[in-house]
């Protein structure tokens, strides 16, 4: 379409979102190969027997746990919230990089999404399933959870719906429901695709089952787009509404550093930033080792990275005015607290968090390092490490030296704190290798889309009419 | 249809009105002043919320000018021109800013440390006078211009040169520039809002406030665009370029600000209510009460309600006639917005009536002439349209280019 509207000579300069040479079956064949073939891969199995094991190790804690209370991790007062809460917050914010390029890039018709929206839907599945678990598991009994939920009893017990901490239990449920509606409905199509090119019985009733009778009927795709849109238009506000809330977990109590008017938007920035270096974490190694380089090309990960530089350096402005305004505030407890932060006893993780979130991403600025995987690969990882250190520095450090220092006390996470952050790692990944095995990771229709063949707008029909012919290449994205 | 996109002539006859417009308000602004008894403090006061509010559009459209370059969104360069405008304005900003700089004693509490007998208060304002004093406040002001103006000038050369030459390598430079650009430019504008508008109040803060202006500027510039672009549309040559594609390109911005507007706003009076600390929610009662209370719920209803329901609708957002009255309710609501923010740090927990905030509205009515003749001077001196930008074809195509 574009191509004629350009001046002539302008050669866009950005790569094309999808590799040359593809065409409706090799990308069918490409992607669904990966679901359909038969056995497992060698690499498959023996990463997946490690990540399992990982699971495993979360299962063994959540049973310790369950048995034995809460005080086998290290939480104690002060430090009422440790690293359950860290993790959880760490989890969700991963999530959020999920529904940001599903959404809200969808709305913004950002194209190049095409090819990672399914994976980073799954991530974001995965990532609060990991999240729910630990307020799930911190109050102490979870077997009688469902008091959480306002329903009449005889008990008299009513939620506290003056608390950040209830509208946490709504957000994050209604979160997780419509991120697995949106995901599942996205992957219907594909899975009618699956269906009808399954090599044996058991794929084909499976994923026929899963394709929900999608025959491809054009009332199936009108409607599936209307109801695709709205849930994107639903997941927008809860992405951000769910993060906001997240901080007022904090922000809306008075320890200084908590009580913070700058979280919200911090907060939700800290999670895309977050959440964007998981995906790129994930689908540099992925890319290589399934060949996807036609699909996840330089481009995604280019645009990764603008999106991950800025982002990051919201949550760095964050990080400046607290630093300005603790001063600024002449208050002695937020002067306490701030210098705390820097010189206290866990002075150290504030700076490798400035190391990790603030310093190491400004490579990023650098044209040639966005397109080395190898350095977007470990800038990824040093930010993955640093928005954990984030949340550390603002729960643990906040509550270790409060307003009476008779009180104060270190924290000391057991080995128990460990094995369960870890195991949701492991947890994770497991989730994400049965996914990659069983599930199309990338949207095949989708990327239908990018094909120049697709086309069918006024402009193609004007060409057609007057015989111009039709450049090969896929369409240029705009607004990257 | 002329290529070269040169302004319409009467665009000179609307530069005139404009500053007829403004002679008005200010004649109205001196005879409220003579009326008023204290001349001297009310010209300051009222000349700061006219400061602000100018200065943010001139702001906003510098921002937007970066967050266009940066997103590379194609339809952005339509508005390239009125950006462009609007932040060379910032010129006349920054010698606009000298009176502010002369009353600074009228304006600003803490100039007054030494006559404070409250041993608190005073123990708090010498420990901040350390940043607000008059001597650094003005160098950190002329450090804000300075850096605007680089901007600003960088870009403006880049266009020009572009109009000239048409070489893609300007558009790349420009966007090189836009990306640390606008990290600078948005730490200048935050510590500007924290010294012309938060430091009203010495006792008061509030992380989010500069986060919270830079948004009001944006809203307050892409509203005033919607204008710009509504007058252009109706007159030769823009009236080829305006397509309702472009009107509901730029609803759509202005629905997604506003609701980041309400966000931020939201966030901060929920952080403070809650915490009910006596360092933070003074300012908040101060607004609760009176007039304030009532402009306040206006707020809500005009700066957030009624624009975000109004904007949903794609008829409207493509009919750029009707587009405009929803940008005028949020420019005035952008003003009422400043004034609610300014004001009542001038009455001490006195509100007065809503006669008593005319003189505000003849005093940015009065600078808003010398503004927009300024603007329209710009607009003028220009073609309309980079018309050798690379990408213009597209962007002039009707389906609009993303």
């Amino acid at each position: 379409m574009a191509e004629v509207f350009k001046k002539e000579g302008y050669v866009d300069p950005r790569p094309p979102v999808l590799g040359p040479g593809h065409n409706f079956r090799s990308i069918s064949e490409k992607i669904g190969d990966i679901v359909l073939m038969r056995g497992f891969q060698k690499g498959w199995v023996f990463g997946f027997a490690i990540v399992f094991l990982g699971a495993l190790m979360l299962f063994n804690t959540i049973g310790y746990l369950v048995l034995k209370g809460v005080g086998i991790w290290g939480n104690s007062i002060p430090v009422a919230w440790a690293f359950d809460i860290i993790n959880f917050v760490w989890w969700i914010g991963i999530g959020h990089a999920g529904t940001l390029i599903s959404a809200i890039l969808l709305l913004l018709r950002q194209s190049w999404r095409n090819s990672i929206n399914r994976f980073a839907e799954a991530m974001t599945l995965f990532a609060v399933a990991c999240a729910g678990l630990f307020p799930a598991l911190h109050t102490g009994r979870p077997w009688v959870d469902y008091w959480l939920f306002p329903y009449p009893n005889t008990m008299g017990m009513w939620p506290n719906f003056r608390s950040p901490l209830m509208w946490d239990v709504f957000a994050v449920s209604t979160y997780a429901t419509v991120s697995l509606l949106f995901w599942f409905m996205g992957l219907i199509p594909d899975f009618a695709g699956l269906r009808d090119s399954a090599k044996n019985k058991v794929q084909r009733s499976i994923y026929g089952l899963l394709a929900m009778g999608w025959r491809g009927d054009a009332r199936h795709w009108q409607r599936y787009e209307t109801a695709y849109l709205l849930l994107a238009g639903l997941s927008t506000p809860l992405v951000l509404s769910v993060h906001t809330i997240v901080s007022y977990d904090f922000s809306v109590g008075i320890i200084p550093g908590w009580h913070a008017t700058i979280f919200p938007p911090y907060f939700v920035a800290g999670a895309i930033y977050a959440g964007f270096a998981m995906v790129l974490t994930l689908a540099i190694p992925v890319r290589k080792f399934y060949h996807l380089e036609d699909f996840i090309t330089i481009r995604h990960i280019r645009n990764m990275c603008k999106v991950m530089l800025a982002t990051g350096l919201i949550v760095g402005y964050g990080y400046l005015m607290e630093l300005f305004m603790s001063w600024y505030s002449a208050n002695t407890y937020e002067m306490f607290m701030m210098k705390n932060r820097i010189f206290g006893p866990y002075g150290y993780m504030y700076w490798l968090l400035i190391l990790c979130n603030v310093l190491v991403p400004q490579l990023l600025w650098i044209k040639k390092f966005r397109d080395k995987l190898g350095v977007v690969f470990l800038v990824s990882m040093f930010i993955n490490v640093g928005m954990w250190l984030e949340r550390f520095v603002i729960i643990v450090m906040s509550l270790n030296r409060d307003f009476l220092p008779a009180s104060w006390r270190m924290y000391k996470p057991t080995v128990f704190d460990f094995t369960m952050f870890f195991g949701t790692i492991g947890f994770f990944l497991t989730c994400m290798f049965l996914f990659i095995r069983f599930v199309p990771m990338i949207p095949i229709f989708e990327m239908k889309t990018l094909l120049p063949e697709s086309k069918v707008d006024e402009h193609k029909v004007e060409e057609h009419i007057s015989g111009t012919s039709v450049g090969a290449n896929p369409l240029p994205q705009f607004g990257d | 249809m002329n290529t070269n996109y040169a302004a319409p002539s009467d665009l000179g006859r609307i530069q005139g009105v404009a500053l007829g417009i403004g002679l008005l308000g200010i004649v109205a602004w001196v005879i409220g002043l003579t009326l008023s008894g204290n001349v001297r403090e009310i010209f300051f006061h009222s000349y700061l919320v006219a400061f602000v509010f100018w200065a943010g559009i001139a702001l906003g459209c510098l921002g937007m000018l970066m967050i266009q370059y940066l997103g590379g969104a194609t339809w952005g360069l339509i508005i390239r021109r009125p950006l462009e405008s609007g932040s060379h304005t910032l010129i006349l900003m920054a010698i606009l800013f000298i009176p502010v700089a002369v009353g600074l004693g009228n304006i600003y509490e803490w100039m007054h440390r030494e006559s404070i007998t409250d041993e608190k208060l005073r123990a708090m304002l010498d420990h901040k006078s350390l940043w607000l004093n008059p001597k650094f406040f003005i160098v950190r002001t002329a450090i804000y211009f300075a850096v605007w103006l680089l901007l600003m000038l960088v870009l403006r050369k880049r266009s020009h040169k572009l109009d000239e030459t048409g070489d893609p390598a300007l558009i790349q430079s420009a966007q090189d520039w836009s990306g640390p650009g606008f990290l600078l430019y948005a730490i200048a504008c935050t510590f500007a809002a924290i010294d012309w508008v938060m430091s009203l109040d010495a006792e008061w803060f509030s992380t989010i406030f500069g986060m919270l202006l830079i948004v009001g500027q944006g809203v307050a510039a892409i509203a005033f665009i919607i204008s710009v672009c509504v007058i252009l549309s109706r007159r030769e040559p823009m009236n080829h370029v305006l397509k309702p594609k472009h009107f509901h390109d730029l609803g759509k911005l202005l629905l997604a600000l506003v609701m980041v507007w309400a966000y931020f706003s939201f966030s901060q009076l929920l952080i403070m209510w809650s915490g009910n600390l006596p360092e933070e929610i003074p300012w908040y009662i101060e607004r609760f009460k009176g007039t304030w209370g009532y402009l306040g719920i206006a707020l809500i209803l005009g700066h957030f309600f009624l624009p975000f329901v109004l904007l949903l609708s794609r008829d409207l957002k493509r009919n750029g006639r009707r587009l405009v009255f929803v940008a005028w309710l949020v420019i005035i609501m952008r003003f009422i917005d400043l004034l609610w923010l300014i004001v009542p740090e001038f009455e001490h927990g006195h509100p007065g009536h809503l006669k008593d905030y005319l003189i505000y509205i003849a005093s940015t009515v009065g600078m808003g002439g010398l503004w927009l003749g300024w603007f329209f001077w710009q607009l003028r001196s220009k073609a309309l349209v980079p018309y050798n930008d690379p990408l213009l074809p597209e962007a002039l195509a009707a389906g609009g280019g993303h």
